[in-house]
């Protein structure tokens, strides 16, 4: 590394600590027994490449600075009073924030080397199991179910037939055979009126023209149970005869 | 726990619902559902994690709440399946991060008295990626926030509790970890 340009940016910004500890362990000088004042002119030379820097940040460079510079001066005068409360942070005060703040960047780059390793752990991914509602309607499905083969079983019977292209169903036609169809046996089921073409557009017709006859109160729609057969029954009779 | 490969009921218990939770479990709650004191179901978590050696999980811890996690050892696989990127932490949040593990629970002002900068920028960092999260307040002037880490550190260093935090190599860094035991032992 250029020692003339220390690596202080605003992106990886360290701090004055980190900038002493950086001349202790270039110099390859003992923190427990270097004197910190020898490094003061140093520190200062970094710290005047560092112009560039916003102010605030420069001055807690400074003021460290300022500290060094004082235990240099005291190392040289040991004459001078001895340090007073006002003086601020005596240099075995400020050993043992070096020491503590090796030891962070120590455990740091331990930190670091597990990151970069990529040794880490993962928990499993939530999504709680959606559990059915208890008690549902199973011997209703299972009938509904059995009914879905049997129409399919039909369905499969009649695909050795030649089918016309695309049958067109029209609601009043269908309206009409519905009517004659329950005007005649009184009683039909739904699954009866859908036998005759077990395919989508036959079944939304016939089911138009259902509601179509029930609106016009010609027939009478029942249904027992759930997912059950839809019994359908005449009523245009009794009104007739009234 | 002997090499059987034979577990107790209570620690298969445990297992099964750790292996549900989405979140890590109480040892207390992990007491009232599967029965028993909480003596023996530290017993039996402790059976449960020395079963997981040489499988594909572990156990992991944070204070009194456990999880059931992937081994770092396959940290590569399960981050190929998940399409897990790869953390990145600048110099000075690694720092900071590390004062904040070592040390926790602590304040900004603490951290930055340690590093000797300003220190908003990679609290802030490390909250969003939530390696580090609040725990509560310090009982001092101005009621400071105190921060703490969180389960995603654990994962992310693939730590299975805060006991697996890398030691210190240099002397110095010795000297000042036995005097934070002792320290540790008066609070």
């Amino acid at each position: 590394m250029d020692s003339q340009a220390p690596r202080v940016t605003v992106e990886g910004f360290d701090g004055p600590l980190d900038l002493l500890l950086e001349l202790v362990e270039e110099k390859k000088l003992d923190i427990l027994t270097v004197r910190l004042g020898d490094l003061a002119d140093e520190y200062l030379t970094r710290v005047r490449a560092m112009a560039a820097l916003p102010a605030d940040e420069v001055s807690a460079f400074l003021a460290l600075a300022s500290r060094l510079v004082l235990l240099k001066a005291r190392s040289l005068l040991p004459s001078l009073e001895p340090v007073t409360e006002e003086e601020g942070e005596s240099e075995e005060e400020l050993r043992a924030r070096l020491l503590e703040y090796a030891v962070v960047r120590e455990r740091a780059s331990a930190l670091g080397a597990r990151l970069r390793a990529g040794e880490r752990a993962f928990h499993r991914e939530g999504g709680t199991i959606e559990l059915p509602p208890r008690g549902g309607e199973v011997d209703a499905l299972a009938s509904a179910w059995s009914r879905v083969l049997a129409l399919a079983a039909r369905h499969a019977e009649r695909e050795g037939d030649i089918v016309a292209p695309a049958e067109r169903y029209s609601v009043e036609q269908r309206t009409a055979e519905i009517e004659a169809l329950v005007g005649a046996q009184e009683r039909v089921t739904f699954a009866t009126l859908l036998a005759e073409a077990p395919n989508v557009e036959f079944a939304v017709v016939t089911f138009i023209a259902l509601l179509d006859l029930y609106r016009r109160g010609v027939i009478d729609l029942s249904q027992d149970e759930l997912f059950g057969d839809i019994l359908i029954t005449w009523r245009q009779r009794a009104s007739a005869q009234s | 726990m002997e090499a059987t490969g034979i577990r107790s009921e209570l620690a298969n218990a445990i297992e099964a619902v750790l292996f549900v939770a989405e979140k890590p479990v109480g040892r207390g709650e992990l007491a009232r559902i599967v029965g028993g004191t909480p003596r023996v179901i530290e017993s039996a978590l402790a059976e449960l994690g020395a079963s997981y050696e040489g499988t594909g999980l572990r156990l992991q811890r944070s204070g009194d709440e456990w999880q059931i996690v992937t081994a770092t050892e396959h940290a590569s696989q399960v981050a190929a399946y998940l399409g897990a990127d790869r953390l990145r932490l600048s110099a000075a949040s690694l720092e900071t991060l590390s004062v904040v593990a070592y040390r926790q629970p602590v304040t900004r002002a603490e951290v930055e008295a340690i590093r000797g900068v300003n220190c908003d920028q990679t609290i802030y960092t490390l909250a969003s990626r939530r390696l580090i999260e609040e725990r509560g307040r310090k009982e001092a002037p101005g009621r400071p926030i105190l921060y703490g880490t969180t389960w995603e550190f654990l994962e992310c260093f693939g730590l299975q509790s805060l006991d697996d935090l890398p030691r210190a190599l240099s002397p110095e860094g010795q000297l000042l970890e036995s005097a934070e035991a002792t320290q540790g032992e008066r609070a």
